[in-house]
Parts: structure tokens; C-alpha cells; sequence
């Protein structure tokens, strides 16, 4: 086919440029527990905050930063939550995301099942402190 | 050993540890000291009941544990601190196993762990917030 120099590079370019380079393609989607758990980090982290528990909305917004680095190059958008009425509210909430995380931690493929441990035990914590 | 061999290990060890520091507590740092012991006890036995229903022998505790010299509350409060980070970590390691009921229960252990962490910092006036419980330095 390509007989001569120029020719080779001629359709060494044309190859390249119709991506056909030997690399295997890769499909990049977002890990459906990651993007979960950050969107529940981001809205404790405001419901916390709204209540004046800044310590505890700081553990959420750790969680997050951990959760969006991981996810890189997918991005999730951030969301307005509704503030929890009081501070049962809130626990309960923080219990909710104790469970969504433990069941993450639990049936997990990839190699995040610390993570999503510590995570879930974070927010246990949190629960109990606040109730 | 597996996980829940070193987590029962840790268990014994922080019963150990408030049977020996309890007594120089007073108020409410000494109702949760309390309240904290008898938690661990009924984590020991949870765990000792998994090794009997699978028909396995769970290792004993030792005869005794070093927990230093305990000269005052403030003394006892820094062990039992020493004590429930020790024990987070330790089921902490253990969530990373591949065997789904073993991974079960020590996420169930570590959870607990990670409350009762959170209780005793806040009996003693410590900043109980921790995005990461038990997790090495």
C-alpha cells in the first residue's frame, strides 16, 4: 500500500489522525457509588453548616474533595439541598448516608471499599454526636 | 490471623484498659468510661458467638495487658483515647476483606468503633469531628 517514504508517512498520518494508533480506547463513566456518596457529602455538608455544625459540614466537605479528585474527568454539579428542620432531622440524615455508604462499602466492585468504610462510619459518628 | 482474630484482639485489650482506668474517672467522663466498657464486652461477645456458630475456637485474651502507669484522671483519660483510636483502626483494616461476611462484620465493628470514639472525645471535651476514624497517621 504505501510503497514509498513519502507515502509511508503520508499514511502513517492518515492512520493516526483516524485514531487507528494501537491504543486500546478506553470509555470513561463515572462510578456510580462515588458520585452517590458526593452528592450526599455535599448536602450534609450544607445541612450541617446550616445548623452551625461547622466542624461536622468540614468532615462532609473532606469527604467531597476526596470524592470529586476520584472521579476525575467526570465532574457531578453542584446542588442546592434542603436545609433538615433541626438537629434530629439532621442526624437522621446523617444516618441515611451512613447506610448509603455502608451499602456502597459492601457491594463496591472497585477498589474503594475503605473509603466508602470510612465514610459510613464518619457519618455514624456524626449521628450520634448530634442526636 | 484474619481481621476478626486482631479485632477481638483489640476488644479484650480495651476492656483491659477501662477495667484499669475507670476507677480514676469521675463525672461524666466516668459514666462514659462505664457505659464504653460494656460496649466492648458486648462486641466481644457478638464476636465470640460468630466463632461458635462457625464451629471455630476464638483466640483467649492475654493474661494481661500494658497500659502503663495510671496516675490520674488525666492519665486515664489519654489511655482510653489511645485505646478507642486503637480499636478503630484496627476494624478499620479489616473492611478491606474479600470475604463478604467477614468485610460485614468488621464494617459493623468499625462503625460502632468509630461512635464510641466520637462519645468518648465528646465526654472528655475533645473536638469530636473526623472524616476519617481510625485511619493511620
Amino acid at each position: 500500500m504505501f510503497t514509498t517514504r513519502r507515502g509511508l508517512l503520508v499514511g502513517a498520518a492518515v492512520l493516526t489522525a483516524a485514531g487507528c494508533t494501537g491504543q486500546t480506547g478506553q470509555i470513561i463513566t463515572a462510578d456510580a457509588d462515588l458520585t452517590a456518596a458526593l452528592r450526599t457529602a455535599r448536602a450534609l455538608a450544607q445541612g450541617a453548616e446550616a445548623l452551625g455544625y461547622n466542624e461536622i459540614a468540614e468532615d462532609h466537605r473532606t469527604h467531597a474533595a476526596t470524592l470529586e479528585r476520584l472521579l476525575r474527568p467526570s465532574s457531578v454539579s453542584e446542588q442546592e439541598a434542603e436545609a433538615p428542620a433541626d438537629a434530629a432531622a439532621l442526624a437522621d440524615a446523617e444516618t441515611a448516608g451512613s447506610a448509603e455508604a455502608a451499602e456502597a462499602c459492601m457491594t463496591t466492585q472497585s477498589d474503594y471499599a475503605v473509603l466508602f468504610g470510612e465514610i459510613a462510619a464518619s457519618r455514624a459518628a456524626h449521628a450520634a454526636v448530634i442526636a | 490471623m484474619t481481621a476478626i482474630d486482631t479485632g477481638l484482639a483489640a476488644e479484650y485489650a480495651a476492656i483491659y484498659a477501662y477495667g484499669a482506668a475507670a476507677v480514676h474517672l469521675d463525672g461524666d467522663p466516668r459514666e462514659r468510661a462505664e457505659a464504653l466498657e460494656s460496649e466492648h464486652r458486648s462486641r466481644r461477645d457478638v464476636l465470640l458467638d460468630h466463632y461458635a456458630a462457625a464451629g471455630a475456637d476464638a483466640p483467649p485474651p492475654e493474661p494481661s495487658y500494658d497500659v502503663g502507669v495510671i496516675g490520674d484522671a488525666a492519665t486515664a483519660q489519654e489511655l482510653l483515647t489511645t485505646v478507642e483510636e486503637s480499636v478503630a483502626t484496627t476494624w478499620r483494616a479489616g473492611v478491606a476483606a474479600s470475604d463478604p461476611e467477614e468485610r460485614q462484620l468488621c464494617l459493623d465493628m468499625y462503625s460502632a468503633a468509630a461512635v464510641a470514639l466520637a462519645r468518648w472525645r465528646l465526654a472528655v471535651g475533645q473536638a469530636v469531628a473526623d472524616p476519617w476514624p481510625g485511619r493511620p497517621e
